[in-house]
């Protein structure tokens, strides 16, 4: 499928549809994790690669998430932040988990916990790090009402502070919340020239 | 609820899977196991007849006493780690929530479990009677020794099975075997570096053995007898955990993947521990801080690493080229306590690319920790072999030291091997068919050793170590460490594996 589609710095855009569509496809596309057929994809001015500068820029949870052995949800937390030369005191760590459920959870190691809480635990630290862009495939996903809510905001205030969000979603409600501006892939296949 | 026959439910699994074997298969296969065993029986009997019959008894009282915790220890902990009750992973998913008698699903795999500790049992009893009863001992009381060796065996095996039914008490139980062993590996340490008489007399003849034997057989029976009545109390967990690990041992034995068996064990030991978040070391590298405290988190290992290299010293007989391997692969074995977090990055990026280093960096900030293992546990090898005058004289322990690089790139490019490549050309050898897949898996690390060649030829040259040496194998590890970061890594790139 040809597709079209720009986020502009400092927005947001969610692309809706149903499975099979390609919307993870075209995530991982953007995330470099995937080479398109055809067509070029430029990510802040740039071929998007794997090189260090890309991923201090992009945080994306489109591939299924992974643990150290031995660490703990709240290590795995501070090490991603003390990565990008964050305080561990200053980042939020603690309110970060807090917010996403995972307080008491502090001490597990992240094989232990739910499906779902493994997914707010990979939100909760990709929101942790400092970044430019997030790419999000289905973050409302095994979520429940109360934590979509509350991921709506947080991502909502990521664009209001100039970070760019790209996501697939479902829920239009949830992809609304978050100030995400809502397409479909058909859409975007028909602007094509 | 009443209990369905078992008996009928299992020769219909049976003969519905034989519907799809071929005819004569399984006589196939028997005929190519007994083929194999007398093959390489026939190939091996003079290294058998070192291992559990020399010519004359070479071991002491010491000795001898020492195996014993050591090789029943192991057995032990083998039966314990595997069990020792386990189903197949279908038998688990289909007949353990069947409303089948327990007892009769399970006591098939007792009756062989029991098999297979018994033999063992006894081969262990002959290698030790072997190497410490004067050959006058009459046939007899050898052979009364090795089944009250069988006995002892089976008997391991009931305690390994009320452990897996019961409560704390058996990792207790396995702390106290596995002190057991340390001290039957510190006594044939000993025994290596001090001379003992070999074990002469006190051997018990068949008199006075066939009434103990006896009475022993008789107690092991009844036990059995209780264990097979209490069999259908075996939590269901526990043998949901044994299936796990039966089908990963299958996995791997078929699919030539030992990771998929190293893999749910290591699961296993993180899954069982208590953890406390502490804060990383903020004056680390990061990456360096992690693997400390994934080592720290390893602490019983360390210990027995740090007794480990006591082992070299037993092989103070064997030709010196053979001790020189011996510490090479110690090192990369210590080196590997820290493994875990290269594996992951390995095996997937994703947190890589979440913490945004580049590979260069990750990779020379995850071999600090290994290093500094390997070139600890070298050193406390061969300064110990040193003080034990087997080797000749000189800083010997400062060559430990410079082993550690090596140790490093050896335990890190290992970390980094992934899957074996089953699609690799098998070899057609007279002997059969060898897949070489595996063979060249098993090879990637360990390869990485030959940068410890200056140490193998200082060890197998037996002459006084010079300063000079040490120096050469120093330069040798560091630039070959230098040589492995800048070919297999990159400063533009964050995954360890280039993309294709």
């Amino acid at each position: 499928m040809d597709v079209s589609l720009k986020v502009k710095a400092g927005s947001g855009v969610c692309v809706t549809g149903e499975n099979g569509i390609g919307k993870s496809t075209l995530l991982r596309c953007v995330s470099s994790l995937q080479q398109p057929d055809d067509g070029e994809i430029l990510v802040f001015g740039g071929t998007p690669g794997a090189t260090p500068e890309f991923w201090r820029a992009v945080v994306t949870t489109v591939e299924p998430p992974t643990w150290y052995p031995g660490l703990t949800v709240r290590e795995h937390a501070e090490l991603v932040c003390r990565a990008h030369g964050q305080d561990p005191d200053e980042a939020g760590i603690d309110e970060a988990l807090e917010r996403f459920g995972l307080a008491g959870h502090g001490d597990a190691i992240p094989p232990s916990l739910s499906s779902g809480q493994k997914q707010r635990l990979t939100l909760a630290v990709a929101m942790l790090r400092p970044s430019s862009l997030l790419i999000l495939d289905e973050p409302e996903q095994r979520l429940d009402p109360d934590g979509r809510a509350e991921v709506a905001a947080l991502l909502a205030a990521y664009v209001a502070d100039g970070g760019s969000l790209l996501m697939a979603s479902h829920d239009d409600t949830f992809a609304e919340a978050s100030g995400a501006e809502l397409t479909t892939m058909e859409s975007l296949s028909a602007v094509t020239p | 609820m009443t209990a369905v026959p078992l008996a009928p439910v299992r020769r219909w699994i049976l003969r519905r899977q034989s519907a799809h074997r071929e005819r004569g298969a399984t006589a196939g296969n028997i005929y190519f196991t007994v083929l194999f065993i007398a093959i390489v029986g026939g190939m091996l009997h003079k290294q058998l007849a070192v291992v559990f019959w020399p010519t004359h008894p070479n071991a002491s009282s010491l000795a001898a006493a020492s195996l014993t915790p050591v090789l029943f220890g192991l057995l032990y902990l083998a039966l314990r780690r595997f069990g020792p009750l386990a189903l197949s992973r279908p038998a688990a998913s289909w007949l353990l929530p069947a409303p089948v008698s327990r007892r009769r699903l399970l006591l098939p795999s007792l009756r062989l479990t029991a098999i297979v500790a018994a033999i063992i049992g006894a081969l262990a009893g002959t290698a030790i009677v072997g190497h410490a009863a004067p050959r006058s001992l009459d046939g007899s009381a050898i052979a009364l020794l090795a089944s009250g060796a069988g006995l002892a065996g089976i008997a391991l095996l009931l305690v390994a099975l009320a452990a897996q039914a019961g409560g704390r008490w058996g990792d207790r139980l396995d702390a106290v075997v596995s002190l057991l062993l340390a001290a039957g590996l510190a006594g044939l340490v000993t025994d290596a570096t001090t001379d003992h008489p070999v074990a002469a007399g006190g051997w018990p003849t068949a008199g006075t053995l066939v009434p103990l034997v006896g009475a022993v057989t008789l107690v092991v029976g009844l036990l059995f007898a209780l264990a097979v009545r209490g069999l259908a109390r075996t939590p269901n967990e526990r043998i949901l955990e044994s299936a796990k690990t039966a089908g990963a041992l299958f996995d791997s034995a078929f699919g030539m993947e030992p990771s998929f068996l190293t893999d749910m064990i290591e699961r296993r030991y993180w899954a069982h521990r208590k953890l406390r978040s502490v804060r990383l070391p903020a004056r680390l590298p990061i990456l360096v801080g992690q693997d400390l405290l994934l080592v720290a988190r390893r602490r019983r290992r360390l210990l027995w690493l740090a007794l480990a290299a006591a082992l070299p010293v037993l092989l103070e007989d064997a030709p010196h080229w053979l001790i020189a391997v011996a510490v090479l692969i110690g090192a990369m074995l210590a080196a590997s306590t820290a493994g875990g977090n290269v594996k992951t990055d390995a095996g997937n990026p994703m947190l890589l690319r979440l913490l945004g280093l580049s590979s260069r960096d990750s990779v020379l900030q995850r071999m600090w920790v290994p290093g500094v293992l390997a070139a600890a546990w070298s050193a406390l090898a061969l300064g110990l072999l040193s003080a034990l005058d087997e080797l000749p004289p000189g800083p010997w322990w400062a060559l430990g030291l410079a082993l550690g690089p090596v140790g490093a790139v050896a335990a890190v490019r290992r970390a980094r091997v992934g899957f074996v490549r089953n699609e690799l050309l098998p070899l057609d050898t007279p002997m059969g068919t060898v897949s070489t897949g595996p063979l060249v898996n098993a090879l990637i690390g360990p390869d990485a050793l030959l940068l410890g060649l200056p140490a193998l030829v200082n060890i197998v040259q037996n002459q006084e170590l010079t300063w000079l040496s040490v120096l050469v194998q120093a330069a040798v590890g560091a630039l070959g460490a230098r040589a492995y970061l800048a070919g297999t890594t990159a400063t533009d790139r964050v995954e360890l594996h280039a993309q294709r």
